[in-house]
């Protein structure tokens, strides 16, 4: 019977691949993570923080109450695409404090320029903005 | 996968497998027991703050999967405190082999409902998958019998039966860590096909990742601008990427080959934190590849020191109590032989 252990184990973590593919789960995944091409023109969705001149950008933990970044774009993605950018404006300037102006907005750019330019002029669009004047 | 299956069964898995055959298996169950519920103690505790950030966050964002899939709204903040305070408790006690069968379960149940909540928030992570597996392998065999606990189990069986059940526990483990690899290269043959080895699919991950690190206030990787200028590298990365995980299986055939293999695979991981800054800690320091390796040695090595200096403090003993008797004065230096 113990010979049979290292078998069920097989088995088990191999289970997925029974699934489809970009069907994820947790703990047994098809680790779908970096499978896919992404391309290399993005919307990204973030927060950030309106300045005289311009704007700053804000910490996951402040756009979305934890240190993850992954979680903080996938949490501002989320609300953007259910209508819901005004209320996590609200969520994230009641982290803040009062006397921010706040923009929930999505950034269109070339990542890849972006990583080897080291900047890019995104096409920007806004969702939702709260807080005071800057 | 029918051959990796093939010979992981029956009598004929002896040979492909010799390397977790030997006398010492009970020792590296030992030794994995010790590494992974300590790992899984000290993730729970330097993770705790994030895990607890979860009860302020809005019930919106909350999903229930996994295990957690029937759960629609986040569960009670005193549930949330108690498992987040309790499992590394559970994970230490279980990694010194104190009643191992109750601390080794509360440990795995613990340890799975917080990493199952944290993915309940919108986004499914896949550095703690393995620990998981891990985990549930070694609760559910009898781990922390004879070797490096601070109480045997009173229901150990006999050596040699012991041996053999903790040689298939290893194997287990160390199928689970293949397995995962393995899986990871056939999703990405499954998703994008023999096209993923030609370096854009690669090119655009680690320029999504690092765009959207910047975008959302995060660090950066540091060298993975310097990847992505030198596009040249990008398709012979991703060929030695998937070959790593395909080949993962090789590592089960020898000694040799689990060496190699680990050795790349660790490699794997520190070029991923270099180009993407994506941490899979358990992955980095080695414990993943654990039972592949002769990690008993850890153990033994320390025993050994332990027992040398152990001697020697009882050789230096009379001198000690003499130092002792010179500082105390001569009521204690009555106690000497």
């Amino acid at each position: 019977m113990t010979r049979l252990i290292p078998a069920v184990a097989a088995v088990l973590v191999l289970s997925p691949v029974l699934r489809e593919p970009t069907s994820d789960s947790y703990p047994l995944s098809t680790y779908p993570m970096f499978a896919r091409d992404r391309g290399n023109i993005h919307s990204i969705a973030t927060v950030v923080e309106r300045t005289g001149d311009g704007f700053e950008r804000l910490t996951p933990k402040l756009i979305s109450g934890t240190d993850e970044a992954v979680l903080a774009s996938v949490t501002v993605s989320r609300s953007v695409r259910r209508g819901e950018a005004e209320v996590l404006c609200g969520e994230v300037l009641e982290r803040l404090g009062a006397g921010h102006r706040l923009e929930v907005r999505t950034e269109t750019l070339d990542v890849v320029e972006l990583s080897v330019k080291g900047s890019v002029e995104p096409t920007v669009t806004v969702h939702a903005t709260c807080g005071g004047a800057p | 996968m029918t051959q990796p299956l093939a010979i992981l069964q029956g009598r004929t898995m002896t040979q492909p497998l010799a390397m977790l055959q030997g006398r010492t298996m009970t020792q590296r169950l030992a030794m994995l027991r010790i590494l992974v519920f300590s790992y899984a103690a000290g993730w729970t505790v330097v993770r705790a703050p994030h895990l607890l950030d979860t009860i302020d966050l809005a019930s919106r964002r909350f999903g229930g999967i996994g295990p957690l899939w029937w759960l629609d709204d986040p569960a009670p903040d005193l549930l949330v405190v108690t498992v987040v305070v309790l499992t590394p408790v559970a994970c230490g006690a279980a990694a010194l082999g104190w009643r191992y069968r109750y601390t080794s379960l509360a440990g795995v149940v613990g340890f799975l409902f917080c990493t199952t909540y944290r993915n309940s928030w919108g986004q499914v992570f896949h550095t703690e998958n393995l620990v998981v597996l891990h985990l549930g392998a070694l609760a559910l065999f009898p781990a922390a019998c004879a070797y490096w606990s601070i109480k045997a189990a009173a229901d150990c069986a006999d050596p040699a039966a012991r041996e053999e059940l903790a040689g298939a526990v290893v194997k287990a483990l160390a199928v689970l860590t293949v397995g995962t690899y393995f899986l990871a290269g056939v999703a990405k043959l499954r998703i994008s096909g023999v096209s993923w080895i030609d370096g854009d699919v690669l090119r655009h991950q680690i320029a999504f990742d690092n765009a959207r690190k910047e975008l959302l206030g995060d660090r950066t990787a540091p060298f993975a601008a310097l990847m992505l200028r030198n596009s040249w590298i990008l398709a012979p990365a991703a060929v030695a990427a998937i070959l790593v995980e395909l080949a993962a299986p090789l590592a089960l055939l020898g000694r040799k080959a689990a060496g190699l293999w680990s050795v790349l695979a660790m490699l794997f991981h520190w070029v991923i934190l270099a180009v993407m800054a994506i941490l899979f800690p358990y992955h980095l320091i080695g414990i993943a590849l654990a039972p592949l390796l002769p990690v008993e040695r850890i153990g033994t090595s320390v025993a050994a020191w332990h027992g040398r200096f152990w001697r020697s403090s009882r050789r230096l003993g009379p001198l000690r109590r003499l130092g002792n008797s010179k500082r105390k004065g001569p009521a204690t230096a009555r106690s000497l032989p």
